[in-house]
């Protein structure tokens, strides 16, 4: 089933385009890696697809409903979003953030419910923070605020997750388990992803791991390449998009065929090798 | 079931104390003035006017309690209550601690009214409704400057409230350079440093009608106010409207605010200071913080109102001892959470 669509998706700031012709299709229970470099409008696609802008040619479906057509609570309750960085003002205690997730289900002159509490616990439980629900959430590390930020997702009880390069403030640990976590609530909840990430071997892990995965590749205001990570993450396209020279591995882990990326030089600008 | 037990008569006794807090700071003042009245006679004085009617109590003692020192405790409360009110609520509106009541333009805007009413018309009425009107009226020119650039995001909101603020004080210093100096000019500036002093028994209601009024709208979308902070983006896929929730905090605030104004004059620090002494009390989620905020606001401004009409021979303007009970404690507060969340 097709919970998200972008139909020729068209955007610019003033007269300045910051990608067109941008079609995407995430069914449930997979994964879109959107993958390019810096500058190349992963972000701003991303505003648009949470409808904090609108695409000026196109259009964006949530469950085969235009975007436009969505009350801003009933879109949270199909869609939640986890940031990049999330400005911390006020030292809210953790549980209170993640209390935050369940707004969409609340009325407008009403607080949370019990039952809005017990979510949120439950939220936290999945993603490991329990014990951090009494700590102010501006003493905790850059890494455990993106935890914050994924209970608070979870705590929406949403179909789509939207994140913006989630493992940017992660060490290597927390990386990895923050890759597993996803994993397992694609395989058993069958929630469904939009990834914005820097990191190549993020498609691959979830490849590997045998989430259907499509990696979506910007560049240039347009998407370069899309398919599955191994048929589109080629040394070929590293050295396209990011003048950058690499080694693809291909192994094999019992039975599973796995991918990965290692990165070896930049190649300088101006250089032609072909 | 005990532990859900002990929650709910946590939380009961909280709502309690808010409540009983202010109403106790408003009984005492009804024993404090300069018209001697003994402490034993206040309790008589109140009883007889409850049980027989106006008619059978008609002395000086009963209309001092019932139609002074009672109205003004009873307004001096409502007043702190939406000063703090509102200065919460755009604090986590603007997602910025050091933003107060009067942020976007409110004060200014009602002081220029209160100045413009006080050379023109001279009567205390005119001051009310000119300060209401000109208070409320600068909140829409801050909120149309803010929307200049289309989005209006709160950044652009602060811009135009700090604008159209200096743009009416410039105007009020305009009306006080125009003014009589034997006679306009120190109402003016008396007015502008904030009393209570003409606050009469009969117009109590319908000053107290938009203040109540604003304060209850920031009680209802008071949890919205902490999805708000989150800011912009992060509040909207959380699934509220966005400028329609930012409007109606501006709303409530400047129905607040400009009622507190127009009566009170041109009080500092209680819209800034009181939100942060409740955040230390009681955290910063608004759901608790919000009525703490409020029952602080009431208790404060009473407290130093009864000092204002006590301290010395004539009534020393409320504006002057906020801020000298205010000031000290911001630096306080500076001192003590630099380094820490903010």
């Amino acid at each position: 089933m097709t919970v998200l669509e972008v139909c020729d998706g068209y955007f610019s700031y003033g007269s300045r385009r910051i990608f067109s012709g941008i079609n995407l299709e995430l069914r449930e229970g997979e994964i879109i890696i959107l993958f390019g470099p810096n500058g190349c409008g992963k972000t701003t696609l991303l505003d648009c697809i949470l409808g904090i802008h609108s695409l000026e040619v196109g259009e964006i479906r949530v469950y085969g409903k235009s975007m436009a057509d969505y009350r801003p609570h009933e879109l949270a309750r199909r869609m939640a979003y986890v940031p990049q960085i999330h400005e911390r003002t006020f030292p809210y205690l953790v549980r209170e953030v993640v209390l935050m997730g369940r707004t969409a289900y609340i009325s407008p002159f009403n607080g949370p419910s019990r039952e809005d509490h017990l979510l949120a616990r439950e939220a936290m439980k999945d993603v490991g923070i329990e014990s951090l629900q009494d700590r102010l959430y501006t003493q905790l590390s850059g890494g455990e605020v993106q935890l914050v930020m994924l209970a608070r997702a979870l705590a929406q009880r949403s179909p789509i997750i939207i994140m913006d390069e989630p493992a940017s403030h992660l060490d290597f640990r927390h990386e990895i388990m923050l890759l597993e976590k996803i994993a397992s609530l694609v395989k058993e909840r069958g929630l469904s992803f939009v990834i914005a990430t820097h990191s190549p071997n993020h498609a691959f892990y979830f490849e590997n791991n045998g989430i259907p995965t499509t990696m979506a590749i910007m560049n240039e205001e347009k998407i370069f390449a899309m398919g599955s990570p191994r048929s589109v993450l080629t040394e070929e396209t590293m050295m396209k998009v990011f003048r950058v020279d690499s080694k693809i591995l291909s192994y094999r882990t019992g039975r599973k065929k796995s991918g990965a990326i290692i990165p070896l030089a930049t190649i300088p600008d101006g250089y032609d090798d072909k | 079931m005990t532990v859900k037990k002990i929650k709910t008569l946590k939380k009961a006794v909280i709502i309690a104390v808010l409540i009983a807090a202010p109403c106790a700071c408003i009984v005492i003042s009804l024993f404090l003035g300069r018209y001697p009245i003994h402490y034993a006679d206040v309790f008589p004085l109140i009883w007889g006017k409850i049980s027989y009617g106006a008619e059978m109590t008609a002395s000086i003692q009963s209309s001092v309690i019932w139609e002074i020192r009672l109205p003004r405790a009873f307004l001096g409360a409502l007043v702190g209550a939406s000063l703090a009110a509102s200065g919460t609520a755009l604090q986590g509106l603007f997602r910025n601690p050091l933003v107060s009541s009067g942020m976007l333009g409110v004060s200014s805007g009602a002081g220029f009214g209160a100045a413009l009413a006080i050379i023109m018309f001279k009567s205390t009425a005119a001051i009310y409704i000119c300060a209401f009107i000109f208070g409320i009226m600068a909140v829409i020119l801050s909120y149309l400057v803010g929307k200049i650039y289309n989005s209006a995001p709160a950044i652009m909101l602060v811009l135009g409230g700090v604008i159209i603020s200096s743009i009416f004080s410039a105007m009020i210093s305009f009306l006080k350079f125009l003014a009589d100096p034997y006679e306009d000019l120190p109402s003016i500036v008396f007015w502008l440093m904030g009393s209570l002093a003409s606050v009469q028994g009969h117009d109590v209601l319908a000053a107290a009608i938009p203040m109540l009024g604003g304060i209850m709208g920031l009680m209802l979308i008071r949890w919205r106010i902490n999805v708000l902070s989150m800011g912009e983006r992060e509040a909207k896929t959380l699934g509220i409207h966005v400028n329609m929730n930012r409007a109606a905090v501006i709303i409530f605030t400047t129905i607040a605010t400009a009622g507190a104004v127009c009566i009170s004059g041109i009080i500092g620090w209680v819209g800034l200071v009181i939100p942060h002494m409740g955040r230390m009390i009681a955290g910063n989620d608004n759901r608790i913080l919000m009525p703490v905020s409020i029952s602080l606001g009431a208790c404060f401004m009473v407290i130093i109102d009864n000092i204002a009409r006590n301290i010395s021979g004539g009534e020393i303007p409320l504006g002057i001892l906020t801020s000298l009970i205010g000031g000290p404690f911001f630096i306080y507060l500076l001192r003590r959470t630099r380094g820490g969340g903010w």
